[in-house]
């Protein structure tokens, strides 16, 4: 690293409004700006692409800032003084797929979130793409994990029983001119990479897979290793299985502070008590750099990316049945994140997206017009027969990549009971199992450091999922109901979701009794109607298995309160 | 797995499935009514309101009383039915019968049936739908949401709302939330005229001083946990929302009443053809689809503002199943042209009499003193004048067809002939 | 003078005018004679027909639809409501039954408008 080099960069972009030092090993750019994307633009300037060296952001940021880190209100002390050998910060695909291979030791984890459900941020809300592996960069941790990972969805996805369709995806080309380029950088990729199942395709087979595809298509670039998951699913099954297995999770739960003495994590402040760990997960997303700066070893920050997708109908669905998008080599400047495209889900829906915009705002989770518009703008080019009519959700979701654009997989650097799965972005989701495996693995070294760590013998790795009464045949479905006739109930006419369905989820190794919680889990709601009809029965169901008051029902935090109580009893706002 | 086997199966036990199943079995046939829900009675088992049945009845009924009534007959007919009942599917065999797939809380069962009424209703337009943005918290209902809540599990749903859309549901919900004590801060209308009948602003909103601010619309909403805002905006002649007229306005709750959407999964996985106006299957006079022995009627066919006409209109999909034979259709369309949004039946079977067709129409905008033409080749063969027509009340009309002598070639033609006598 | 008023009769929504002549009210616009009553009492006596709900002692039907048998003055609403809402049907009525008779001695009773209770057999 050469910080002269870059304080000349920085000096001709930004007239020595910035500069760069060298701490901690690490890069940190200073100065002061009202303008993010200024902030964002000097922090590039500093940082080398899939670099070892990474850049903190350190520049005062004068503009309108964002608000702190929402918190739960629930204080108590369920939690005070466990000292759990490992504690995962984070219950997103990242912390939950490490707390399910960790148990394959015999070892006391603790995965904490601050959300009322797992998946609550960038986990669950991403395009749930299982990328190929092209398009990355060679020596990233991207590119290290990602064929890896990617051979290994189907068994982890069978194992853990959750909807995995290999559909495959195309790149779609509109200029005969890139076919030899392109054509050479598939070859390319053969040999170098190993990607041995890309393919070119021409522009008439193409739509004879695809017919609904643009026409404009002058070839397109097949790979069919490309799949979909759902990525809060996968998420909560790693979760359960974990759970399963003896591991604990605690929603709610937020860290505050730290106590680091001596180059160690002490304890653990959360709103729930103080934690002693002997080891610290941070899978905090876009929170990552803030735990790392509490635990004294900030080496990296996270500048959040805003994406936002749509969810077409079902009824769309049919428009086509893999993964597509089309790309025509222009430079917008820099670009990191995956260019979006349409995706048939493995709920039979299109979801097309998404969008990328920087953010100083980590967990803004507003959806904006302009967002979808121009997602629709790009993506009605690779399909001219989509249209916003078909949309029935959308979310924003926040990408949490650090400068280098790469993950961030180590143990501290200054402080050591500490690991960092930080930086997670596209295609996070995708390398989650591989990489899962081999932060257990490092966990477990750090461990053996201090005392000796047995294999679980016991471990299970099977989770069975919530049984999906409408993917099964009238015989299949006819025995089941026979044996539960809650499964012959349907409360959810736009899914077919029965209220056994519903009742399982409830009674699933993690419970998350919310309308958003048994929405994620078996799909009441994520229909055409979006809830309309089925949300005042979900609510009941959930409040007689709790054994409430219909009122104490949530949507999914304490504080989104469906219900104000009973009609006879309330008093109007005026009065209030 | 049960099976059985009947000649006219109706699937919904709304008003509408439940007049159908009552005129189908009046007129000889063997009749089951399917019903999704615990209860028969649809959507009127939550529209505790009066208003329902005066057509019909001359009576001012609530939504129960008006529902009852009819399943006081089917019961008094023995007519079978079946509650907490699911049509996951639906096939047809080589015999052209229906193999109706169902589920329930006794298991699995295939009916067989000659023909088919669908009486499925509509559902509403979502927040989504009219492009709502900003945060997802809780406190953002539809209409009818808010209605199950506050009418059958008697929790309230609102504190102090905003409510977008005039519609009827929204007006009567304005009512309602305030009855129980709620404070509805206004009713907000993207569109220059309201959505709703016209007695419905009267009795819901001037009645209790609740404002109507029409060309307005809510473009975003806030608060990360329950609502705590809505941004207002003015919105121009196409509804696309004023840049500088954003007002945030502090309320606990966002009640939808943007539209409705006639409910037509059923009938799309039958191949039935839909008009892209009504969002319900094409049909002729007798209510059959474009898939011959299937029937449909009240708001799966087009949305309706008064149950009275959707039991009208059941009544003769019903009585029509009852007789159904397969045989060849002749059919004519029938074309909806100036100042008209939509005609139902969209064509008539010239094989079947059309000497008391039933026409539903609705106009494209507020309309006074206008004529309206009925023209087959050309000749008119019914006029009508009309003080003033608006599009949320939607006009009934029995035309004798029989004595217009048509033919395979004939095109009826319905346009709105606006008054010369019109001042500016 | 003239007032303008819409007839809440029917859906039919008539837009009408009332004047008085004399002692005489002429209302125009209505097309029934319904209309016209309403109108004349609509200048006078406006009255309305209530309907809400009314708690139960059932926890499977917790509020039971309910409405006066005739309509009630419309400076009264918001006192029957509050009446209304003191009630807690512990019967299972049926529709037609009566909740409270001669409610707040308004003329009118407090019916049930639905056989849901009355119905339920669970709960």
């Amino acid at each position: 690293m050469n910080t002269a080099a870059i304080n000349k960069k920085l000096q001709k972009a930004f007239g020595g409004r910035f500069s760069a030092v060298e701490e901690n090993g690490a890069v940190f750019v200073r100065g002061k700006s009202d303008d993010w994307n200024e902030i964002i633009a000097a922090c590039q300037t500093a940082a080398e692409k899939y670099g070892a060296t990474h850049v903190v952001n350190d520049i005062v940021y004068t503009g309108a800032q964002p608000l702190p880190m929402r918190l739960p209100s629930l204080r108590d002390d369920a939690l005070n003084g466990r000292a759990p050998d490992v504690l995962i910060i984070g219950g997103g695909i990242s912390g939950a797929s490490i707390a399910r291979e960790l148990m394959k030791w015999k070892l006391d984890v603790l995965l904490v979130d601050k959300e009322a459900d797992l998946a609550l941020q960038a986990s669950g809300r991403n395009d749930g793409e299982v990328h190929p592996g092209i398009d990355l960069g060679k020596g990233s941790l991207k590119h290290k994990y990602i064929r890896r990972a990617n051979r290994m969805y189907a068994d982890v996805c069978q194992t853990l029983d959750v909807p995995f369709h290999r559909v495959g995806q195309y790149v779609l080309f509109r200029s005969a001119l890139l076919r030899p380029v392109i054509g050479l950088y598939a070859l390319w990729r053969r040999l170098h990479d190993g990607i041995e199942d890309t393919k070119l395709l021409s522009g008439k087979e193409l739509l004879r897979r695809e017919p609904r595809l643009s026409p404009d298509t002058k070839f397109a670039l097949w790979n069919p290793s490309a799949g979909c998951v759902c990525p809060y699913g996968l998420t909560i099954a790693y979760a359960e299985n974990a759970v399963q297995n003896g591991a604990a999770v605690s929603l709610n739960t937020a860290v505050l502070s730290m106590e680091v003495r001596g180059h160690r994590i002490v304890s653990v402040n959360t709103n729930r008590g103080t934690l002693y760990p002997k080891l610290v997960i941070n899978a905090a997303g876009v929170f990552a750099e803030d735990v790392a700066a509490m635990a004294d070893d900030r080496f990296y920050s996270i500048h959040p990316r805003r994406g936002t997708n749509s969810i077409l109908d079902q009824k769309a669905g049919a428009y086509m049945h893999s993964i597509a998008s089309v790309k025509d080599l222009h430079i917008h400047g820099k670009n990191h994140s995956k260019g979006g495209g349409i995706l048939h889900t493995v709920h039979d829906n299109l979801l097309i997206g998404p969008d990328a915009v920087e953010t100083p705002e980590k967990e803004n989770t507003e959806t904006r017009p302009e967002s979808i518009k121009t997602v629709f703008d790009k993506q009605t080019q690779t399909m001219p027969a989509l249209s916003q009519r078909d949309i029935i959700t959308y979310f924003t979701g926040v990408r949490a990549p650090t400068f280098e654009e790469d993950f961030i997989l180590e143990p501290g650097r200054n402080t050591k009971n500490l690991i960092h799965v930080a930086g997670i972005q596209s295609p996070g989701l995708t390398t989650a199992p591989a990489v899962a495996v081999d932060m257990a693995a490092l966990a477990v070294e750090l461990l053996k450091k201090e005392r000796p760590v047995e294999v679980n013998p016991a471990f299970d790795p099977v989770r069975k999922g919530v049984p999906v009464l409408r993917e099964l045949d009238d015989a299949a479905r006819e025995d089941m109901i026979c044996k539960n006739p809650d499964y012959g109930e349907i409360v959810c006419r736009c899914e077919e979701i029965s209220k056994g369905e519903i009742l399982d989820a409830l009674r699933a190794p993690i419970c998350v009794p919310t309308l958003d919680g048994i929405k994620k889990r078996v799909r009441p709601g994520m229909g055409r109607c979006q809830g309309g009809f089925c949300s005042p029965l979900v609510t009941k169901i959930i409040a007689e298995f709790l054994g409430v008051p219909l009122a104490d029902v949530r949507k999914s935090s304490a504080e989104s309160v469906i219900t104000f109580g009973e009609t006879k009893n309330c008093k109007g706002g005026d009065e209030a | 797995m049960t099976t059985g086997s009947v000649d006219v199966l109706v699937v919904g036990g709304g008003p509408a499935g439940l007049a159908a199943a009552i005129s189908a079995h009046d007129n000889g046939a063997k009749v089951l009514l399917l019903e999704r829900e615990a209860r028969l009675g649809g959507i009127l088992k939550q529209c505790i309101h009066d208003g329902f049945g005066l057509l019909r009845f001359g009576e001012q009924l609530s939504g129960p009383e008006y529902a009852e009534r009819f399943e006081d007959e089917l019961h008094a007919r023995e007519i079978e039915y079946r509650t907490l009942t699911f049509v996951t599917g639906i096939g047809q065999n080589e015999d052209g019968a229906f193999a109706v797939h169902t589920v329930g809380r006794d298991g699995v069962s295939v009916l067989y049936a000659k023909a088919l009424v669908l009486a499925t209703g509509c559902r509403e337009r979502t927040a989504k739908q009219v492009f709502i943005h900003g945060t997802r918290p809780a406190g953002i209902f539809t209409a009818g949401t808010a209605q199950h809540f506050t009418n059958l599990l008697g929790q309230m749903p609102a504190k102090r709302c905003v409510i977008l859309g005039s519609g009827d549901i929204g007006l009567i919900m304005a009512r309602r939330l305030t009855l129980e004590g709620a404070k509805v801060l206004g009713v907000y209308e993207a569109k220059a005229t309201p959505s709703g009948l016209t007695r419905n602003l009267h009795q819901c909103l001037h009645d209790y001083d609740i404002p109507l601010h029409l060309s307005h619309t809510v473009t975003r909403v806030f608060g990360s946990d329950r609502l705590e805002a809505v941004e207002i905006s003015k919105v121009d002649e196409t509804m696309s929302p004023i840049p500088g007229t954003a007002q945030r306005v502090d309320c606990d709750a966002l009640i939808l009443s943007v539209g409705l959407i006639p409910e037509n999964e059923l009938a799309e996985a039958l191949g039935v053809q839909l008009d892209g106006r009504t969002r319900g299957p094409v049909c002729d006079g007798q209510c059959m689809t474009s898939v011959d022995g299937v029937f449909s009627c009240g708001n799966a066919l087009h949305v309706n503002d008064l149950v009275d006409y959707v039991s009208k209109n059941a009544q003769q999909a019903g009585k029509a199943a009852a007789y159904y034979q397969a045989k060849p259709r002749r059919l004519i369309q029938m074309t909806p042209a100036d100042g008209l949004l939509y005609v139902v039946p969209q064509r008539l079977n010239l094989n079947e009499s059309n000497r008391a067709t039933d026409l539903y129409f609705r106009v494209r905008e507020d309309e006074n003193n206008c004529v309206l033409h009925i023209e087959a080749d050309g000749k008119e063969i019914f006029k009508k004048r009309y003080a003033f027509l608006r599009p949320p009340e939607m006009e009934n009309l029995t035309i004798d067809f029989d004595s217009c002598g048509l033919n395979e070639t004939s095109r009826v033609v319905l346009r709105l002939e606006k008054s010369a006598k019109e001042t500016v | 003078m003239t007032k303008e008023l819409v007839c809440i009769v029917c859906p039919r929504s008539c837009r009408m005018q009332i004047s008085m002549d004399g002692s005489e009210p002429v209302v125009t616009g209505n097309t029934c004679k319904r209309g016209r009553d309403f109108a004349v009492r609509e200048m006078t006596d406006p009255r309305r027909t209530v309907c809400t709900t009314v708690r139960t002692a059932f926890p499977g039907v917790p509020v039971l639809p309910v409405r006066v048998s005739a309509p009630i003055p419309k400076g009264r609403i918001f006192d029957l409501m509050r009446e209304v809402n003191r009630v807690t049907v512990t019967e299972r009525l049926g529709r037609g039954d009566t909740v409270v008779p001669n409610i707040l001695d308004l003329g009118a009773d407090l019916i049930v408008t639905s056989n849901v209770l009355k119905e339920e057999t669970k709960g």
